[in-house]
């Protein structure tokens, strides 16, 4: 059984800033502001397990960031405790630094006038490594990660997809034991993110990195990650494996249904069934399961049209997750 | 020992940046030519106008004066207040508090590797060429210039950057530090003889550059003056006492400003 490397216990984070009271005096606004408070993450739990591949996912403004940065050591927590590798993020940041790789997607690290190779060495003296290991390490991830040709390029003149390979790669010099991807893949080809994702479960299981991502993507979720935790409105709403998501929150079925010859009428449809797509040579049907079962709506659509095919399948992940983030926040 | 070791990879790396483009550097050195070579030309003149001397002060001597306030200047200390700002505003510090490194050390060092390069050549280049212009000052060949320079150069960039690192960290608060900065900037050009000479301050002016950090991060501007044969353990002794305190201001700030930190996003 892997440790835990990471232990989160009612982890919360308030933020307060000033705001202005139209009705009150510049100087009351000024000397004593009224402040507004958010809880950015409220009262949170959960842990992973060493070489675990987990997506925080949540709604833009949902807490995500937030909790990354405080397990990073970057904020600093309003109450709860985080437990990163036996260590205290916000205590021992330092400590903590040298076993964590961090991605922010929309962020770099790298020295944008200098060649790759500069940064890479760069942050292999930041990560006390000697000048062998770094060599050694360079030229293991310029393999792994198929750099060798950018290498010498300033980063500036690399592409976003070779960027973001050039960021992990990057974040990896000193073979952390967790990387944490803040939206890794945003702005990124379909073939530039199938790459990175390729990288990334290659190294979770040739380094047994523990992957903890937060991304807005539905294909980082469902290709890289064996869990998924869903947080709204900075609540935990669901832990859960990933392939269990659409099971759990699904409450819509699509129907397809091809017709003998065409469809020339689209009658109304029964309570709790409405169309999704309506085409003289197929439509498709949304069930809503809550309100009508599968099998009693099958019946009611074939009294209702000559048939020559059905087919019944599931809501795609985007759509529960979407569902899911409409919904009210209810703690797990 | 890895501090020093980052320093130094910081600041060769920075400096082979420099290299890389060296039209960064020829505008630098033309600013300076501009800049310092009207003003040698306006103090030619109003020294000639005098008979060569000033308040005991030789036009030799505020030519040199006033050309080691420029090439200081070219280090861009100063710069550190602005790249905490747009560290702040971009919440790019974030990326730098995720590293096993101490946030204001590496800044410090980045700063001094970006500024080095021009620092050092603009340095040696504008000595050879005033000395060949105006010549040398009486002080200059006292054995004991080139030690003390180096040690008030080194006082005055740990003094620069502190204070500009103070008006930085205020970006944690204020977010937009430009009128501070604005400030502090021309409280060190004005004390530092960035317009006129120290040596012909009036009286009270003196001792408010003489006593103040921010007059005290210029101290390489007294170096030529006649008197430093007499005064320079005192004056050296003025800046250790403002590097310690800058210093403790710097870090108790920083440590505010870190459970300050609110990083955009998430």
């Amino acid at each position: 059984m892997n440790s835990d490397s990471i232990i989160v216990s009612n982890l919360s984070k308030r933020f307060s800033f000033p705001v202005k009271n139209p009705s009150a005096g510049w100087v009351k606004n000024l000397f004593a502001p009224e402040t507004k408070e958010i809880n950015a993450v409220d009262d949170i739990s959960f842990s992973v397990k060493s070489g675990e591949r987990v997506a925080f996912i949540g709604p833009n403004g949902a807490g995500k960031s937030t909790t990354i940065k405080m397990l990073t050591g970057i904020l600093f927590p309003t109450s709860g405790k985080a437990n990163v590798l036996g260590l205290d993020p916000s205590k021992d940041r330092k400590k903590l630094a040298y076993q964590i790789g961090t991605v922010f997607g929309q962020r770099s690290q790298l020295l944008p006038n200098l060649p790759l190779t500069d940064s890479l060495e760069f942050f292999g003296v930041m990560y006390d490594l000697t000048d062998k290991q770094i060599k050694a390490r360079v030229a293991e991830l310029v393999d792994l990660f198929d750099m060798g040709s950018f290498i010498n390029q300033p980063i500036r003149k690399l592409s976003l997809g070779q960027r973001m390979r050039a960021e992990v790669a990057a974040s990896l010099i000193h073979k952390p034991k967790i990387i944490f991807l803040d939206e890794p893949t945003i702005g990124l080809d379909v073939v530039a993110k199938k790459s990175l994702r390729d990288l990334l479960l290659k190294i979770n299981k040739e380094e047994n990195t523990t992957i903890f991502l937060t991304s807005h993507d539905v294909g980082d979720i469902e290709s890289l990650c064996d869990r998924t935790i869903v947080i709204n409105h900075g609540v935990l709403i669901k832990d859960l494996p990933t392939r269990e998501l659409s099971q759990v929150f699904v409450r819509e079925k699509n129907i397809d249904i091809t017709p003998e010859t065409t469809f020339d009428e689209f009658p109304e449809l029964p309570e709790g069934i409405n169309y999704g797509a309506k085409d003289k040579n197929k439509i498709t049907v949304v069930v809503d399961i809550n309100k009508i079962g599968v099998q009693e709506a099958l019946r009611k659509l074939l009294d209702l049209f000559k048939v020559d095919d059905v087919d019944v399948y599931d809501t795609d992940l985007e759509t529960v997750i979407r569902n899911i983030y409409e919904s009210n926040p209810t703690r797990q | 020992m890895k501090a020093i070791r980052l320093g130094n990879k910081i600041v060769r790396t920075l400096v082979r940046d420099r290299m890389y483009y060296p039209d960064r550097l020829i505008v630098d050195t033309f600013g300076i030519i501009v800049r310092c070579g009207v003003l040698l030309v306006l103090y030619w003149y109003v020294f000639s106008l005098n008979d060569g001397m000033i308040n005991n002060t030789t036009y030799i001597v505020a030519a040199w004066s006033m050309f080691f306030y420029f090439a200081f200047s070219v280090f861009r200390l100063r710069d550190i207040s602005r790249a905490i700002m747009q560290d702040v505003q971009s919440g790019n510090v974030e990326i730098l508090f995720s590293k096993p490194v101490s946030y204001l050390s590496y800044r410090m060092w980045w700063q001094v590797g970006a500024g080095l390069y021009p620092f050092l050549v603009i340095s040696l280049v504008g000595t050879i060429a005033l000395a060949l212009i105006v010549g040398l000052p009486a002080t200059m060949s006292v054995g004991i210039f080139i030690p003390t320079v180096v040690l008030v150069v080194f006082l005055g960039t740990l003094l620069s950057l502190f204070l500009y690192a103070v008006v930085g960290l205020l970006a944690f608060w204020i977010e937009d530090i430009n009128p501070v900065f604005w400030i502090v900037d021309k409280t060190v050009m004005i004390l530092g003889g960035s317009y006129l000479p120290v040596a012909l301050f009036p009286d009270f002016m003196y001792k408010i550059a003489l006593w103040s950090p921010f007059g005290a991060s210029q101290f390489i501007t007294h170096t030529v003056y006649e008197t430093w044969a007499t005064e320079w353990v005192m004056k050296i002794g003025i800046q250790v006492f403002w590097v310690l305190v800058v210093a403790i201001i710097v870090s108790v700030l920083f440590a505010k400003a870190r459970e300050k930190v609110s990083v955009n996003g998430g």
